[in-house]
């Protein structure tokens, strides 16, 4: 009897779930911005065909589960002494699925002091946020954390 | 095409010394809306209104400049470190895409 009672109880989840899906799922009629930029096209326009290395100096802090998608706090932070001959440049922040791929360009100078950078962006759906790193010697660096995202906050 | 928006400048600590890297936020009320959304109830398109870009002035040089797209939220916040270098003004000068420019400034004063 037991089995039998949990089979249901799961076939009610999946027919809730099934039920919610297609509503949620309304991409395709949505209108397109101007400024719409894949994720690919976003890396190549910064770094002009370099290939970005992943490394330990940057350090990405956005949340795992992001609860409404409309506010999620983003946090760069990349260890470098910001003197005049090294210093960090600027600071991308990306997310792989909006339908502008790039959210903010940071522009840094020596006067900062520390390069850190943080705010709040809009997710459309569970995908990737990465901090695209550019140093004064022209390297790029990369850091890159999956975001879930309960509720889409860009439409 | 100026109008009047909330904004708003904070330094963290609130007491600083010369020299000092302290951490600057600028937060402004702005609707941030991507042009993508709708209206509820008149199921019409909402007009892009975004800002375009972020600019910290520190005694007439420029310290940060940004580029923003439409993914910021609404009501941004921006913060970064700034190294203090004497008596002055922070001037944030922000633009949007329909050509509204706007500028808030406040007074630095390190203490010892």
């Amino acid at each position: 009897m037991m089995q039998r009672r949990d089979f249901f109880k799961k076939l009610g989840v999946v027919a809730a779930v099934s039920a919610v899906a297609p509503v949620m799922s309304f991409a395709g009629d949505k209108p397109k911005s101007k400024n719409a930029m894949s994720y690919k096209t976003a890396v190549d326009a910064i770094t002009g065909g370099k290939t970005p290395k992943k490394s330990s100096k940057v350090k990405l802090k956005v949340p795992e589960i992001a609860e409404n998608g409309a506010v999620v706090p983003v946090t760069v932070n990349v260890e470098s002494p910001m003197t005049s001959s090294d210093y960090v440049k600027a600071i991308h922040i990306l997310a792989s699925k909006n339908f502008n791929a790039r959210c903010i360009d940071v522009n840094l100078t020596p006067a900062n002091g520390k390069a850190m950078f943080s705010t709040r962006i809009k997710l459309g759906g569970t995908q990737e946020v990465s901090a695209l790193i550019e140093l004064s010697n022209g390297d790029f660096l990369i850091a890159t954390q999956s975001v879930k995202v309960t509720i889409g906050g860009c439409g | 095409m100026a109008q009047k928006r909330k904004s708003l400048i904070k330094i963290k600590p609130k007491k600083f010394k010369d020299g000092e890297v302290v951490k600057v936020s600028f937060m402004v009320m702005h609707p941030m809306a991507t042009g993508t959304t709708k209206n509820k109830k008149t199921k019409e398109l909402i007009p892009a209104k975004f800002i375009n870009s972020v600019k910290f002035n520190y005694n007439g040089k420029e310290i940060t400049n940004m580029t923003v797209w439409e993914a910021l939220s609404t009501n941004p916040v921006f913060t970064t470190y700034m190294k203090i270098n004497g008596k002055g003004k922070l001037t944030v000068t922000y633009t949007d895409n329909t050509g509204e420019v706007n500028e808030k400034s406040k007074k630095i004063k390190p203490k010892g």
